[in-house]
């Protein structure tokens, strides 16, 4: 087997047909590629590697008429390249110019697909961004560009990339819109600027988009589908680069455009509010466009709830030796709740020997309440925890980090804007859950601050037409002595607002699911899957507390999340609900 | 120090740092229960702004000392941080470290609050636990400040008229930029804090009534009306005509002087032959309207009212001679009104809106007269009658009853402490509480 050392790289000319000889690029700081010309099968290499191994090794053969075929094999190291190593390589432009560009199409392609192998792998480079921009050139250099999309009235072909918005190093959420008026576009293709090619065909949702059909004067071929095209997809491999993406169509006769993409936008809270108000455009939960929205903020969800760790745990007073009831309350956006609560707990013995935890989900808020909640201890006497966390994770995990820390058998969800009535609440309700066979959460009567009743009981309701199921409390508004709302009974769900759960209950179901967005909804997803697995839900009237709620977020904000909400809900509940109303009659 | 019980009085300002009717009772009473002897009493009032521009002027410290009396102090409080609507500090520093070191030092064996206003309701909360479950808390109610939120007045600012029951609701709709959440929350916290009081005094029966609706509980608010000092009484000089009217008090809206002015712009184009002295402070304070009105009325009935400006108490058995009626025309409810005390002990009739605890002061008929609150035609043919029938004022002069006196009530207050420390204590010799009459043997720990 000859030996193949890396030389400085040769002038080859067409009339001499010799064979190249090993020419060399770092991608990445830890990542080679190299070519050369061979007739074996699988040319070996030996490289000056110092202490440097070889993690993975890829290639690629591009056949030839004449001469010897080409081989690009790629070596991603266990570390940095040494400098003996780089002191060998030629800068990737000069590689993609000398060996690489001058390849037929598929061989350009069959390239790129290599090197988007290389960054599709596990483990990842070391220098993820190294490589990204080394496929980008690459990317320029091998690529088959098409004509540009001109966008003018009599043009057939018209293309827009609106936007694109990183939902993660693999998963996007695009929009734009794509019109042929000579032939139906059978290729619509958005192409990362790393040169990862997503068809968006035929998943893609397609909205109306009456605005740019009226500008042609040619229909679209597009058919019953509109203009406009929005939705989640995923790249092979990461992307990590905010600028380059393109758009291209093609379309029955093999007419081709391109058109260059915006920048990528990743702040997922606003990628979360444009994604969520794109429903705006559709009427029934069941719409093809929550095939896309699902994924994408289940994602953005996932990801804001890793972000959100608890950073802190304070402890104020002695804890009790051995609480029955862990009680977790978030606190998000103001913290005054807080004294307000220990001002009517301090009337309480019963909350004396509670295990409570105050989760902070406003981590900007940590110094005052750091500040406030050391000295409302001292003027009460409760003892209580604080946790902080790293950042807002919102409703589901302020509550699932504070049941991580919770030690009592018993878990009691409460909100941070309800106050008991009287004294003893605490006790009558945990003694009712312990004597109720197959109880899996338990909720008591909730009061409007003008003793009418804010929560009786949850139940389903939906419109005639079969639209989504909507969350209602049993005789919300009338009065609290109202003789229907005092009977204790199983309901279909009750509100997280005040919940005791058997902790081990509450782990086993994976706590409250964080794919609602907000707040609303997670708590009758909980009961709902309790009663998946045989775990009725209670309502106890002769327990009553305030729950003076509404005081969190602006109204234009809520519409947008609570649509969503309700109809993820009815997406994942719609039958088992069904069954449910059925049998409450 | 001096072996007697010790007795704290928390007042929330020194009338030496500025006048009112509230802080110059506390101030009278603390000295004569030092007086009477069988207590050592201590008397701490607040101060800073904005009733005083005073600072805190020592380092560690919240407390300056008020003259040369070891047993007075001021009591140092920033306002820059405190929440109006619930009435409490935001910051606790002053409550849990100053007062409280405060107390430690000084032990008292009873604690007598005339307000908790700038110090917060929780500072009762810090007493409870600072002093422990023994000590008697006692809290003078001196207007409906816990109830409401209009400055304790009672007026709804949708319809200037006296409001005469709260709710989350009402309040909101006075108030609309606190929501009703907020007002449920106020009034629990406030309860709250108000539990560790043993005995509320009411000054009157109406206020009693007030507090007893809002939720204090029945059994814990007694009556008692304020104890005046003794003075000379001004000389009743014999007169044909009894139609000279006086006003005394703030010059601020809730006090009616604009419906007087109004009544008096009547009876003067009536012609009929009254005049009106004008003795009050505080006009700068008042909001521009209010000030606007006063002067345009003042103007307008400039030959038969004159504006006397700002009164010394000290004159006022002076001016109380020049006049014949006393006219209290508040168009809040009031609690016990001093002016009335003080009209009583001069001998002279007075003229009151028929509210409140005005109602219940003067007696009308008997003692006094009643006009429509907050009606100047009323008014002003009350004080007609009034003027024209020269045998009225004397059969009205006649039946008044002297006032309340300060040392019958620190008699009174002196048999509900030992009562309240008898009942905190586990000493058998105790009698259990009595009715009014002196019990001058029991003991106590």
């Amino acid at each position: 087997m000859p030996e193949t050392e890396i030389e400085p790289s040769r002038m080859r000319t067409a009339a001499e047909p010799l064979e190249a000889p090993p020419l060399a690029t770092m991608l990445a700081a830890d990542v080679l590629a190299v070519h050369l010309e061979s007739d074996e099968a699988e040319p070996e290499l030996e490289l000056e590697l110092g202490e440097a191994e070889v993690a993975a090794l890829s290639r690629c053969r591009f056949e030839s008429e004449e001469g010897l075929a080409g081989h690009l094999i790629v070596a991603r190291l266990d570390r940095v390249a040494p400098e003996a190593l780089r002191s060998t390589c030629v800068d990737l432009r000069g590689f993609l110019r000398e060996r690489l560009a001058a390849l037929r199409r598929q061989d350009r392609e069959a390239a790129m697909a290599l090197l988007e192998d290389v960054a599709a792998a596990d483990p990842p480079s070391l220098d993820p961004v190294g490589l990204a921009t080394s496929r980008a050139l690459a990317r320029e250099g091998l690529r088959e560009p098409h004509p540009p999309s001109v966008v003018e009235k009599d043009e057939p072909q018209g293309l827009h990339f609106d936007s694109v918005l990183a939902l993660s190093e693999t998963a996007f959420y695009v929009r734009g819109w794509a019109r042929d008026g000579q032939a139906q576009p059978v290729r619509l293709t958005a192409v990362s600027p790393e040169g990862s090619r997503v068809e968006l065909l035929p998943g893609i949702y397609r909205d109306p988009r009456p605005d740019v059909d009226s500008f042609y004067e040619e229909p679209t071929r597009t058919g019953e589908d509109g203009t406009g095209f929005l939705g989640y997809c995923e790249t092979r491999a990461p992307s990590l680069l905010s600028t380059g993406w393109l758009l291209e169509m093609e379309n029955a006769l093999g007419v081709a455009r391109e058109v260059p993409g915006p920048q990528v936008s990743r702040d997922l809270l606003s990628a979360r509010s444009a994604i969520l108000s794109d429903l705006h455009k559709e009427r029934r939960w069941d719409t093809g466009l929550m095939d896309h929205v699902v994924p994408a903020v289940t994602l953005i969800q996932q990801r804001l709830e890793e972000e959100a760790e608890i950073e802190q745990v304070w402890q104020y007073g002695e804890p009790p030796e051995a609480p029955a009831v862990s009680i977790v309350v978030p606190l998000y956006g103001r913290i005054d709740f807080l004294e307000h609560q220990l001002a009517q707990f301090v009337h309480d013995p019963e909350l004396r020997e509670a295990d409570l935890i105050y989760v902070l989900d406003s981590p900007e808020l940590a110094p005052a309440l750091e500040s406030a909640a050391g000295q409302l201890f001292e003027l009460y006497g409760l003892p209580f925890r604080v946790a902080v966390l790293s950042r807002n994770g919102g409703y589901s995990v302020a509550n699932n980090r504070g049941a991580s820390l919770a030690r009592g058998d018993l878990l009691l969800l409460l909100n941070s804007d309800v106050l008991p009535d009287q004294p003893g609440w605490l006790g009558r309700m945990t003694s009712f859950y312990e004597e109720r066979e197959g109880i899996g959460a338990l909720g008591p009567k909730l009061l409007f601050e003008d003793d009418t009743l804010q929560h009786a009981g949850i139940r389903f309701q939906r419109p005639p037409d079969g639209g989504a199921w909507e969350n209602e409390h049993f005789f919300k508004g009338l009065h609290r002595g109202l003789p229907a709302a005092n009977v204790t009974r199983p309901v279909p769900a009750v509100s997280g607002a005040c919940l005791m759960i058997a902790r081990d209950l509450f782990e086993g179901a994976g706590g409250l699911r964080g794919m609602f967005v907000q707040g609303d909804y997670e708590d009758t997803d909980l009961c709902l899957r309790l009663r998946q697995d045989g775990h009725e839900t209670w309502y106890l009237p002769e327990v009553e507390l305030y729950h003076l709620e509404g005081q969190s977020y602006a109204l234009e904000t809520r519409n947008a999340m609570s649509r969503y909400n309700v109809w993820l809900h009815t997406r994942l509940w719609d039958a088992e609900i069904e069954a449910v109303m059925a049998a409450v009659g | 120090m001096t072996g007697k019980p010790k007795i704290l009085y928390v007042s929330h300002n020194h009338p030496t740092i500025r006048p009112g009717g509230a802080e110059a009772y506390a101030y009278e009473l603390y000295r004569a229960v030092r007086d009477g002897g069988e207590f050592e009493p201590l008397f701490l009032a607040r101060t800073g702004p904005p009733v005083s521009i005073a600072s805190r002027y020592h380092e560690g410290t919240l407390l300056t000392g008020v003259n040369e009396d070891p047993n007075q102090y001021f009591f140092y409080t920033d306002t820059l941080e405190y929440d109006w609507l619930n009435g409490t500090p935001r910051g606790k520093a002053a409550l849990i470290k100053y007062l409280r070191e405060f107390l430690l030092a000084q032990r008292p064996d009873i604690v007598h609050l005339q307000h908790t206003l700038f110090f917060g309701y929780d500072m009762l909360r810090e007493i409870r636990r600072t002093l422990g479950d023994d000590v008697p808390i006692l809290y003078t109610l001196h207007e409906f400040l816990p109830i409401c939120h209009r400055n304790g007045q009672l007026v709804r600012t949708t319809t200037e008229k006296p409001c005469r029951e709260e709710s989350p609701r009402r309040c909101h709709e006075c108030f609309p930029e606190v929501s009703p959440q907020a007002f449920f929350m106020r009034k629990r916290f406030i309860q709250s804090q108000m539990s560790v009081v043993d005995r509320f005094l009411a000054p009157s029966n109406f206020l009693r009534d007030r507090f007893v609706d809002w939720g204090l509980p029945a059994e814990k608010v007694v009556f008692e009306e304020y104890g005046r000092l003794p003075v000379t009484a001004a000389p009743t000089r014999d007169r044909r005509r009894r139609n000279r009217l006086a006003f005394f008090g703030q010059l601020s809206y809730f006090k009616g002087v604009n419906v007087l002015l109004k009544a008096m712009k009547r009876l003067q184009d009536d012609g009929v032959d009254v005049h009106l002295s004008v003795h009050g402070a505080n006009l700068e304070l008042q909001p521009d309207e209010f000030r606007d009105e006063f002067a345009e009325l003042l103007e307008a009935t400039k030959a038969t009212v004159s504006f006397e400006g700002e009164f010394n108490h000290d004159d006022l058995p002076a001016l109380m001679a020049d006049a014949d009626w006393v006219v209290v025309p508040s168009i809040w409810w009031e609690n016990s009104p001093l002016v009335i005390q003080e009209a009583a002990q001069h001998a002279r009739p007075v003229i009151a809106s028929d509210i409140g605890g005005m109602a219940e002061k003067v007696h009308d008929g008997i003692s006094g007269l009643h006009f429509k609150a907050d009606d100047p035609a009323s008014l002003a043919a009350t004080i007609a009658g009034a003027v024209s029938d020269r045998k009225l004022w004397d059969e009205l002069q006649r039946r008044i009853q002297p006032p309340y006196a300060m040392d019958e009530h620190v008699r009174s207050l002196t048999r509900q402490y030992k009562e309240l420390l008898a009942t905190k204590s586990d000493d058998e010799l105790v009698k259990p509480p009595a009715p009014a009459t002196e019990i001058e043997d029991v003991r106590y720990a």
